[in-house]
């Protein structure tokens, strides 16, 4: 099993090719109005799209694909569930990117996704508990958004990693919750919803989303 | 004992069901407390306005709404007046609304608002299938209680899923929901808004409407964001109060429809 952690812990880490960089899911747009602007604003909307937006959703698509949901549905939900262009952008984008670098690595052949259906379909093969598999991706969600938050405001690097480690208690209670097997679907994120669809007028931009 | 509030003990039930065939009525089935009323309209274009008579909903109602609009015709179905999602102690209110549509139609889907009181437990579906290429316009607007009469909510519980199939293929899917937690006047959630648009089309060609809507949405005093892709285009919008809301989502809907609103929205 700590093999297969090894290999999960790779796919999810911010130096895998998928230009998970490049996105900041919205939080931009936040940040350019002022909305978040310190360390505390940081965790409180990446703390709020785990626990009622997309995060929570896309630990849902990603369970629901690791236990054997017909990949093809689940890929048109979370299609259908993206709440703006470039939200749909940012989730198959990464999505491509993953299932061909895994792809290459695995020899597997694993065609283009969503992101966390491209997740499910590569990671069906490993032995770990969903809500570890849940975990990893939660994380490595949230440490996108606190990443970008250290490229654009004030925010040391030393006090990025202090935010994303107060929110694994929050990671491991939504990895919990995804896990069970009626989890269902909840948007309450409305703000950062509104928020990836501001990020596509914004007149200057250093994020893709 | 006998001073205690009323408490409604029986449930209200209702159940409509408009079809359409050839942008003509072909069946109108209602029980229960639901209505479907066809207003003589002046331009061709059929209009259905579904009504509650219960006066609300809570605990244990059952509502449904279903309407067929058949193929290659233009409906537009609207509510008569705001629903209502009272105090609820034992249970949710569950809201079904069904709706079809063929190939080559079109539907309007503009319901009025939804107010939610203190304590509300609303469980509602709103399913829409379309045929080929039939295309929809849709209006969600939810109103946290009354602001001008001093209310305000500590506790909610909504789920009201928003659903849209193309030939049986997911194509937009919102399960919004509410609860307790996420009324904290946070900026991710609600930033202490107290009502909430949605508005979408779908169908070929929508992402054209991104920019007049932006347009539109400029010249409104209320915050909003409008997205296109896909064959769809979205817009959202958080406000203070009901009122600024629903003179946005009028203008909104009417540069999305390109109609005037029904008759039942005016005034």
């Amino acid at each position: 099993m700590t093999a297969e952690l090894l290999r999960l812990i790779q796919w999810l880490s911010p130096a895998f090719p998928v230009g998970g960089f490049a996105y900041s899911h919205g939080l931009e747009s936040a940040m350019v109005s002022g909305a978040v602007r310190d360390g505390a604003g940081v965790r409180e909307w990446v703390g709020d799209v785990l626990a009622y937006g997309s995060g929570r959703n896309d630990a849902i698509l990603l369970a629901r694909g690791l236990a054997g949901g017909d990949l093809e549905d689940l890929s048109d939900l979370a299609r259908a569930m993206a709440a703006s262009s470039e939200r749909l952008r940012e989730m198959m984008d990464q999505g491509a990117a993953f299932a061909m670098a895994t792809s290459a690595l695995t020899g597997m052949d694993l065609p283009a996704r969503p992101l966390p259906l491209a997740v499910a379909q590569a990671a069906r093969g490993l032995d770990l508990p969903l809500e570890t598999v849940l975990s990893v991706y939660l994380q490595s969600f949230a440490g996108a958004l606190v990443m970008a938050a250290v490229k654009f405001l004030p925010l040391g690097q030393t006090e990025g990693q202090g935010i994303l480690q107060a929110l694994q208690p929050l990671v491991l209670e939504i990895a919990k919750d995804a896990a069970r097997p009626d989890a269902d679907f909840a948007s309450s994120a409305f703000g950062a919803d509104m928020a990836a669809m501001e990020h596509e007028i914004l007149e200057v931009r250093i994020f893709r989303t | 004992m006998f001073d205690a509030a009323p408490i409604r003990m029986e449930r209200s039930r209702g159940r409509a069901f408009v079809g359409f065939a050839g942008g003509r009525l072909a069946d109108l089935r209602q029980e229960g407390s639901a209505k479907a009323m066809l207003p003589r309209v002046f331009d061709g274009v059929p209009e259905v306005v579904f009504l509650n008579t219960s006066g609300g909903l809570t605990s244990g109602d059952r509502l449904e709404l279903a309407l067929d609009a058949g193929a290659g015709a233009r409906i537009v179905a609207t509510t008569q007046t705001a629903e209502r999602a009272y105090a609820a102690v034992s249970g949710s209110a569950e809201v079904s609304v069904r709706l079809q549509v063929g190939a080559g139609g079109h539907l309007d889907w503009l319901p009025q608002e939804t107010i939610l009181f203190d304590r509300a437990d609303l469980a509602r579906r709103t399913r829409v299938g379309l045929v080929g290429d039939a295309s929809l316009v849709m209006a969600e607007t939810l109103v946290l209680g009354r602001a001008a009469m001093g209310e305000s909510l500590a506790r909610l519980a909504l789920s009201d899923r928003r659903e849209v199939y193309r030939d049986g293929r997911a194509v937009l899917v919102e399960p919004f929901a509410l609860s307790d937690a996420v009324l904290a006047p946070r900026d991710a959630l609600l930033g202490g808004a107290r009502a909430l648009g949605f508005l979408a089309k779908v169908g070929a060609g929508a992402e054209a409407l991104v920019e007049p809507l932006r347009r539109v949405l400029a010249e409104c005093d209320v915050p909003g964001a409008v997205s296109g892709w896909d064959g769809k285009c979205v817009v959202r919008l958080l406000a203070a109060d009901g009122w600024p809301l629903r003179r946005a989502m009028g203008r909104l809907i009417g540069m999305m429809t390109g109609r005037p609103l029904p008759r039942v929205w005016q005034g």
